[in-house]
């Protein structure tokens, strides 16, 4: 326990984790993102709203949004043009991050298919052979190995162009995939859609912001329904399929008596084999040796939530909370793989014994000592890590040793496979819920942390508003982490949600949110979304369902966002995208897409205003379908209350 | 007496100060929502372009004192606040866009546009408040709180002079310190004077000797 309350920082977020670490970097004279935030503000006008161009040399551009400047760049593009192809290429990066990401687990499918690896294997032979069998490889005969080769064959023909559709874009409603087809935007090859996206965004190559954005729905479809499903399926077959089981989150999960190591990015290859590593005897007994009771692991990110639903790790917390776990002075090792993991670390790590290693060579950090992994022979790799760890225990100071919170319990594991069985095997007992009215519809709430917002804040106030409505809501990434902290992930809390919901938890035995994993798991939940759909014969759009990102900061955000409401599905953001500048694609994206994908986006950073237009989205839906519906308008819309930092 | 000063070698022409003024003057005072307004708010500050290629001026109104538009506008819509006299203040209402201040100004940042302080009006005149509302909350003028190179500072006028004043005056006794000696007569007892502050600086500046 510690000393510190944070108050006088309540402003920032609604953790006291968070408050207490703030006042300890405050005291000590450590910068944290909030800081800098306030160093870069007021941020540039032009950017916010998507109006500045940097795209070629004659440049840089800006396009006055007041009417009094420039209306034109000097190729001649206008506010339209510009913003279209800078929110494209946030597209483009965002879906490369993801695809890139399944683009390393599928080599190392193909490691294991070819025999070339001493520590992965197939944990789901189940699994691997229901990919197979979508990927028409006949797998007669073929030991697990030999299936293996050929799927990886196959899928690296996803990420190629000898393709004419992705196969598992094929998952979605034939409704759905006829509207992909007329509008032109069934991806095709995952790099190929990436490429020609940077490729149509280069000065003098598109210039039709409609044909522009139409590009960046056929990228984000190649990430939602390609290098994301691609990254969550072959990790289940590597990794095994989650399944629930109780974790714990929030600082509190860090040990002062312990070897802590942080787990920090995305990529869940070297996490599970620090797992392994962590548990070898010879190590725990060397930790022992240095006066520690164990090897404790803590994940953050998402790499914490791939070995939160695969195996239990707790979480240590979020986004935002990557510099503060750091100045528990608890932490002897942040190993980190890649996204979201900010250069800050290292200068934050200076401070204290903490020792940060870089492992994938795509991802370095300056300041930081580095180990490439190299997944041929990665149980070395992840000992000599763990090592490293256990060595640098000795060098703790324990007086400066802060751990502000006791965990929180939560539930893990729900992936479509864990759902149905939680179901008894098949999704009819939800469509008899969603249809009787007990549940109204299901809410993705996804999602980064992002400072602009009291951290947290957006992801736990909308929850709780959904849930209390009879909303089952399914979450992943940060959006995880904030839920958790709250305590609205363990049976326990069905309690907090509306009747209908409250009830359905109990006879299953499950929480009114569902942790559904990280954020390339987000394509669970449009399989999930799919296969509703598929059971009760309609499209997506069809379905009472939403998305939300409250506190979204990052381009695969606008990728995920993308994806969701081209396959159908109503998605409220929290942060306005930089799309302000240019009123045509504001209408577009939050009306116009309506009468295309049968879906939209809207902006409100407000939680309890959020929640609103989701349960009039919903019940909307719910008239749509002909089964018992609210009136929407009958939902009051409630003044601004909860104030954007 | 407070006002904005300007470093135009600092700037960089980011603009940023513009769409920080407009968004100041606009109705709801927010980004996102002041794009929406109708009618659009309009900047104050000019960032505009100089002669050699990346060089930039943020231009807006100085406030003189006696102010030529103030002399020149025959409604008398421009007056100096009770609260803050240094402010040369438009009232919108009072304004029938003869264009007289504009012709007079010497810094020619007045313009004409359509604004919701006048309602109704097809353009009054726009101008520099010095952020007249934020100065009496408490707050700097938007513009010195955008701009991130510190080309424009807020404070006191022979303050800021000053300080400007020194760091010229440094910069001069480098230059001259780089002039040969043989080149210009100076008597050696001075030339001696002037090589022991330099070896004074030296050391000092070094930390090998001295304070």
């Amino acid at each position: 326990m510690t000393p510190f309350s944070g108050n006088g920082y309540k402003k920032y977020s609604i953790n006291e984790d968070t408050l207490a670490m703030m006042e300890i970097a405050h005291r000590e004279g450590i910068e944290t993102v909030w800081d800098r935030l306030a160093k870069q503000e007021p941020q540039c006008g032009y950017c916010q709203l998507g109006t500045s161009c940097r795209i070629c040399a004659m440049g840089p551009c800006r396009v006055d949004p007041f009417g009094d400047g420039p209306q034109k760049g000097v190729c001649g593009a206008d506010a339209d043009i510009i913003v279209a192809r800078n929110l494209a290429r946030m597209v483009a990066a965002g879906a490369s991050s993801h695809s890139d990401h399944g683009r390393d687990i599928l080599e190392t499918l193909h490691l294991v298919g070819e025999g070339h690896t001493d520590v992965y294997k197939i944990s789901d032979t189940a699994k691997l052979h229901r990919l197979a069998a979508e990927y028409g490889i006949v797998t007669d005969g073929k030991s697990d190995q030999e299936v293996a080769k050929a799927l990886a064959w196959q899928m690296m023909e996803d990420y190629g162009m000898r393709r004419t559709g992705l196969p598992m874009a094929k998952r979605a409603p034939q409704a759905r995939q006829d509207i992909w087809q007329k509008t032109g935007t069934y991806p095709r090859g995952i790099d190929r859609e990436n490429v020609e996206m940077l490729h149509r965004t280069h000065m003098g190559v598109d210039n039709d912001w409609i044909n522009i954005l139409l590009q960046a729905v056929r990228t984000a479809l190649s990430d939602g329904w390609g290098g994301s499903m691609l990254a969550t399926e072959l990790s289940d077959v590597l990794f095994g399929v989650p399944t629930p089981k109780m974790s714990q989150m929030n600082l509190g999960v860090l040990k002062v008596d312990q070897v802590n190591i942080i787990l920090h990015g995305h990529n869940p290859m070297l996490s599970e084999v620090i797992v392994a590593a962590s548990q070898d005897p010879e190590l725990v007994e060397l930790a022992k040796s240095k006066g520690a009771h164990g090897i404790n692991l803590a994940g953050l990110c998402c790499t914490g939530n791939e070995v939160l639903m695969r195996k239990g790790i707790p979480m240590a917390g979020n986004h935002l909370m990557q510099e503060l776990c750091i100045i528990t002075g608890a932490v002897e090792m942040m190993v980190v793989d890649y996204q979201c993991i900010m250069p800050a670390v290292a200068e934050t790590a200076k401070c204290f014994h903490t020792k940060v290693i870089s492992t994938f060579d795509k991802a370095k950090f300056p300041g930081v000592e580095h180990i490439s992994f190299n997944p041929q022979h990665g149980l070395a790799s992840g000992k000599q890590i763990v090592k490293m760890a256990v060595d640098n225990y000795t060098n703790r100071v324990q007086t400066r040793v802060h751990i502000p919170v006791n965990p929180v319990p939560m539930m893990t594991g729900f992936s479509i496979e864990a759902i149905l069985s939680a179901l008894g095997g098949t999704p009819k007992p939800l469509i008899d819920a969603i249809v009787a009215g007990s549940i109204r519809g299901a809410v993705g709430v996804v999602g980064c942390n992002n400072p602009k917002i009291k951290q947290d804040l957006g992801h736990t106030e909308l929850t709780k508003r959904l849930i209390e409505n009879d909303i089952l809501v399914l979450v992943t990434g940060c959006a995880t982490v904030a839920a958790g902290k709250a305590g609205l992930m363990v049976p326990e809390a069905a309690e907090l949600a509306g009747p209908g919901l409250k009830a359905v938890c109990k006879a299953l035995g499950i929480p009114p949110v569902l942790h559904v994993g990280s954020c390339v798991d987000n394509s669970r939940i449009i399989a999930l979304g799919a296969a509703l759909a598929n059971t009760l014969g309609v499209d997506m759009s069809a379905l009472p369902l939403a998305g939300a990102a409250p506190e979204w900061y990052s381009e695969k955000a606008v990728a995920i966002g993308v994806y969701v409401v081209a396959s159908g599905i109503f998605t409220v953001l929290g942060i306005a995208p930089p799309v302000f500048g240019s009123p045509n694609i504001v209408k577009l994206l939050t009306e116009g897409l309506e009468g295309v994908f049968g879906a939209t986006f809207a902006v409100e950073p407000d939680p309890n205003r959020a929640a609103v237009l989701i349960r009039r989205h919903i019940e909307k839906k719910r008239q749509g379908l002909g089964i018992p519906a609210i009136d929407p308008a009958s939902i009051i819309l409630p003044e601004p209350e909860l104030q954007v930092v | 007496m407070k006002t904005v000063f300007v470093h135009p070698e600092r700037c960089i022409g980011c603009k940023q100060c513009e769409i920080a003024c407009t968004v100041a003057h606009s109705q709801t005072k927010n980004l996102f929502l002041a794009v929406f307004e109708s009618p659009t708010s309009k900047p104050r500050i000019h960032a505009e372009p100089g002669l050699v290629l990346n060089t930039a001026f943020p231009n807006k109104c100085r406030h003189c004192n006696p102010a030529p538009c103030q002399m020149a506008c025959p409604t008398a819509a421009i007056s100096r606040p009770a609260d803050h006299p240094e402010i040369v203040y438009l009232s919108p209402h009072k304004c029938i866009a003869c264009g007289m201040c504009a012709i007079v100004c010497p810094f020619d940042v007045i313009t004409f546009y359509a604004t919701n302080s006048a309602p109704g009006r097809p353009a009054v005149a726009i101008k520099c408040d010095h952020c007249i509302e934020r100065q009496r909350q408490g707050s700097e003028p938007a513009c010195v709180e955008a701009c991130k190179v510190e080309a424009l500072e807020w404070g006191e006028l022979n303050e800021m002079v000053k300080t400007a004043r020194t760091r010229y005056s440094e910069a001069v006794s480098v230059a001259v310190g780089n002039v040969s000696t043989e080149m210009v007569a100076i008597p050696a007892n001075v030339e001696a004077w002037h090589a022991y502050g330099a070896e004074v600086s030296r050391l000092n500046a070094s930390g090998e000797k001295g304070a």
